[in-house]
Parts: C-alpha cells; sequence; structure tokens
C-alpha cells in the first residue's frame, strides 16, 4: 500500500513530457507567427518595389524573346505534319468554331424575335381570357378588376 | 512507478496517434480532391459560345419575390462559383432566401478561338443578350446588375453605354475603374514598367494562362498565398468548420481558367496604363464610354484590405456618374474575403441586402 502511495507521488513522465512538449509548441508557434508576419511585410514591400517590377518584366521579356523562334518552329513543324497528314490545323477549328458562333449568334436574334412575337401574342390574348367578363370594352376597367 | 499511470497514458497515447492519423488523412483529402462547390439548385436558361447563363430556383413564393431580378457578373479570369461556394457560404443562396430571382452569367473557359474577344465583345455581344433573356424569363423590365472586380468594370461600361435598357440598380463590387495613381499595388506598378509587354505575352500564348495570372495575383502576398494559407489549415486540422471552408475555397482558388488575349492587352494598356475609363475616353466599337450617362443607383462597394483593386481605383467614379441615390461602402475584408470570407454574412451581404430590397420593389 505505501508502495503504491509513494508511486503515485512520482512525477509521471508522460504528464511532464506533455507539458514540455505543449509549452514548446506554444513558443514555437508564436515564434514561427511573428517572424511570418516579418517576412510577409518584406515580401510585399518587395512585391510593391520598381525594381520588383522591372526584373520580372524584364525577365519575362527575356523569356518571350528567347522561346519565340522555338515556338515559331514547332508551329512551322506542326503545320507541315498536320498538312502532310491531311489533319485540320489549329487555323481551321478556329475558323469552324468562328463559324459556329456566328450561326449561335443568328439563331440568338431568332430567339429574341420569337420571345417578342410571343410577348405581343400574351399581351394581346390575356385580358380576354383572365378577365372576369368586362360588362363594356373598357380594357383599363377589365384589367383594374383583375 | 508507472503501474498505475501508464494504462492511462497509453491510452492518451494511442489517442494522439489516432488524431495524428485523422488530421493526416483530412490533409491529404483537402489537398488532392475538389469539394462540392456551387450547390445552389439553378438551371441555365440561355447559352452563347461559352457563356452560360444561370437561374437560380427561387424559394420564396413568387407574391412576396423582389419584383426586379438580380443580374450577377463576375470577373473574366475565375469561375463565378465563388458567388455560390458552398451551403451556408453562399451569397446566391443568401440573396435567394431573402426573395431575389438570381440570375448568374458564366463566362466560360475561352478557347484559341476567343483570343480576339475584347471588352467590346463581352459588353456589346454578350451581355445585352444574356439581359434580354432575363427580361424574358422574369416578365421584368427591369433589372439589378452586380459586377465583381472585371465584371465590374464590363458592368459600368454597360452602365455607361446603355443607360436606358432598363438598369435600375447598379451595383459595384471591388471594381478597378481608376488609375491614375502609378503606385497603388502591385499590379499597377508591374504592368505600367517599360520591359512589361502585354502584347509580346498575347502573341506567345493567344490567350494569357491561368496560371500567369494566378502567379500575379498570389505574388502579391507570397507568404500568406503560398504558406500562411497552407499552415492555416495545418494549424486547423482538427476544426471540420476551418477545414471544410478551406477546401471549398482552395478548390476555387486552384480551378484557373484562362484570358481571352484581346481583352487583357486592352485591360493592360486602355485601363492600366491610360486610365481611359475613369477619363472618359475609352471607345467601346467607336461609341465612347461616358460615365456621366449612368443615372442607375448606385451602390460601390470597397473592401478596405483589398490588396489587388486598392479603394483608391474604386472611390472616383462616385464623382463621374449623375447617379442621384448613391451610396459608397467600405467593409472590412480583402478582394474575395469581403464576399466569399467567413465576415461576409455578418458585414457585407446583409448590407448589400438591404440597400438593393427597397429598391427592388
Amino acid at each position: 500500500m505505501s508502495n503504491d502511495s509513494e508511486s503515485t507521488n512520482l512525477p509521471d513522465p508522460f504528464e511532464t513530457m506533455n507539458s514540455l512538449w505543449e509549452t514548446n509548441l506554444k513558443n514555437w508557434k508564436s515564434m514561427r507567427d511573428t517572424s511570418l508576419d516579418s517576412w510577409s511585410k518584406m515580401m510585399i514591400d518587395t512585391a510593391n518595389s520598381d525594381e520588383y517590377s522591372h526584373t520580372t518584366g524584364q525577365w519575362l521579356d527575356t523569356y518571350l524573346t528567347l522561346s519565340q523562334p522555338f515556338r515559331r518552329i514547332i508551329d512551322l513543324m506542326m503545320t507541315q505534319v498536320l498538312t502532310g497528314l491531311n489533319m485540320p490545323l489549329r487555323t481551321d477549328v478556329t475558323s469552324l468554331a468562328e463559324r459556329l458562333t456566328n450561326i449561335e449568334t443568328r439563331l440568338d436574334d431568332q430567339d429574341a424575335k420569337l420571345d417578342d412575337i410571343l410577348g405581343a401574342l400574351k399581351a394581346v390574348s390575356l385580358p380576354k381570357s383572365t378577365a372576369p367578363k368586362p360588362t363594356n370594352n373598357n380594357s383599363a376597367k377589365a384589367k383594374g378588376a383583375r | 512507478m508507472s503501474a498505475s499511470s501508464s494504462p492511462m497514458n497509453s491510452a492518451a497515447l494511442q489517442d494522439e496517434l489516432k488524431r495524428i492519423e485523422e488530421n493526416t488523412r483530412t490533409l491529404v483529402r483537402v489537398s488532392t480532391s475538389r469539394a462540392k462547390v456551387a450547390q445552389t439548385p439553378k438551371q441555365v436558361i440561355w447559352t452563347f459560345n461559352k457563356a452560360k447563363l444561370y437561374r437560380y430556383i427561387p424559394v420564396v413564393a413568387a407574391e412576396q419575390r423582389h419584383k426586379v431580378p438580380l443580374f450577377l457578373v463576375f470577373a473574366l479570369m475565375n469561375k463565378p462559383y465563388i458567388l455560390d461556394l458552398r451551403p451556408g457560404n453562399s451569397f446566391i443562396e443568401y440573396m435567394v432566401k431573402q426573395g431575389y430571382d438570381v440570375y448568374l452569367l458564366d463566362w466560360g473557359v475561352p478557347g484559341i478561338e476567343d483570343k480576339d474577344l475584347k471588352f467590346d465583345d463581352y459588353v456589346l455581344d454578350y451581355l445585352p443578350r444574356a439581359i434580354r433573356k432575363i427580361k424574358a424569363v422574369s416578365g421584368s423590365d427591369e433589372f439589378t446588375m452586380l459586377g465583381w472586380c472585371i465584371g465590374a468594370i464590363l458592368s459600368t461600361i454597360y452602365a455607361a453605354l446603355r443607360p436606358d435598357d432598363g438598369l435600375k440598380n447598379l451595383i459595384l463590387l471591388t471594381a478597378p475603374l481608376d488609375f491614375t495613381d502609378k503606385k497603388a499595388g502591385g499590379f499597377v506598378r508591374w504592368v505600367n514598367d517599360e520591359a512589361f509587354d502585354p502584347d509580346k505575352i498575347v502573341s506567345a500564348f493567344g490567350n494569357v494562362p491561368g496560371e500567369m495570372i494566378d502567379y500575379g495575383a498570389k505574388a502579391l502576398k507570397p507568404v500568406e498565398n503560398y504558406i500562411g494559407s497552407y499552415l492555416t489549415l495545418w494549424d486547423n486540422l482538427d476544426n471540420p468548420r476551418i477545414v471544410e471552408s478551406w477546401h471549398a475555397m482552395n478548390t476555387w482558388v486552384t480551378d484557373l481558367i484562362p484570358m481571352a488575349g484581346a481583352t487583357y492587352a486592352q485591360l493592360i494598356k486602355e485601363l492600366y496604363r491610360e486610365n481611359r475609363l475613369i477619363q472618359g475616353n475609352m471607345l467601346i466599337r467607336g461609341e465612347r464610354v461616358d460615365l456621366s450617362r449612368i443615372r442607375a443607383n448606385l451602390l460601390n462597394v470597397i473592401a478596405l484590405g483589398d490588396h489587388i483593386s486598392p479603394p483608391c481605383q474604386s472611390e472616383s467614379i462616385m464623382a463621374k456618374v449623375s447617379s442621384e441615390d448613391q451610396l459608397l461602402l467600405k467593409v472590412k475584408g480583402g478582394h474575395i474575403g469581403m464576399m466569399a470570407g467567413s465576415g461576409a454574412l455578418k458585414f457585407t451581404w446583409p448590407h448589400i441586402d438591404s440597400w438593393l430590397a427597397e429598391r427592388s420593389e
């Protein structure tokens, strides 16, 4: 019995480890957040500087200039290969898509006209069918009764 | 020594291991899968080229609904479902519940055949056709147009060019319209540098890749976007509410679409560099965009923490329009967070609803 009670009074290594771990984690997190904050501010300032704008602009320009001849060669080769295989080129697909869009435009115009016609037809037929038998032909009165 | 404590702590250790295992699973799931987004019931009522017009199924009885339909126009370079991210965090769901007849224009994903599309085409071909359909379906001659970011540019141009088309209310969210201050924000600085050539980009790619636009947006706050966001997730893996919210937002952020090349070149040259819209010398198919022709009731919502469209780019339009009924509303949050963040339900949506409700009868 006495041995048992003695043993319970000894510090639990798991608890000690846990509390140590928790404290360290808390400290580490707060340190991490502080350093991230200052790092973030520094990076935002950098990204908003004229030097950064100029460097990225120049880098992009160099990349586009250097890659242009390669892109041209690839385009030329692709055109030759597809033509040789009797396959449609990008320009063919593009012009087909443009024609489809033109057709769609016309269809949408027709749809608009149809909506107008249906709207006009509804306006003509609605007062007759829904009005509760007006006593005279005064449409304003019939509308008011509705 | 540990005869009495060991079993308990071994159980605690097991629990801890289980928790770590579950967290790892969650981490893998949310970083490798797509969240279920855009769940508010809707139907497609019109299509044109890649664009689709959705009408959201009303949940309020017709006689209690607001008479003026609400037309949402999102930006061209991201998917519009940010407005309907997930149940409980959806502006569209909220507005449908408030009794609005809501329509959303999804511009779709431009193909290489769309590389020559300009603001002119979006404003004078797509918008009028979509609006005609909204009028036909809703039976209302008047409508409200809400534009967000580049959608706000398109809405503003439309409102100026077609002021008599039934536009009753114009709502602009984080609208980049005035580029007078060439030092306001990273974007303005980058695109105004002499080494930056938008024509070269368009000539190389046709349409500007989504990844390139995404890099630009993220590079404005690199630490937050590339590290901070993941650390937030890591710190909150035990919190399902934050995890699911992160998952949905990450799904949207990584769902990139290209931007039509000609539109991009026009945006950079005519707006960011030459500031034509606010100066009143922008031409859309030869027609001058005169902001003083805007007479619709105007609500201009600005995010105080917006690093993409800084407030100074959105404020000056108030003095340029002829709208007698106008309100400039400044809310907490960033460019996206203002409308889709956790505070939107408290700080943004109710203000938009209360302003719009009394102007929608």
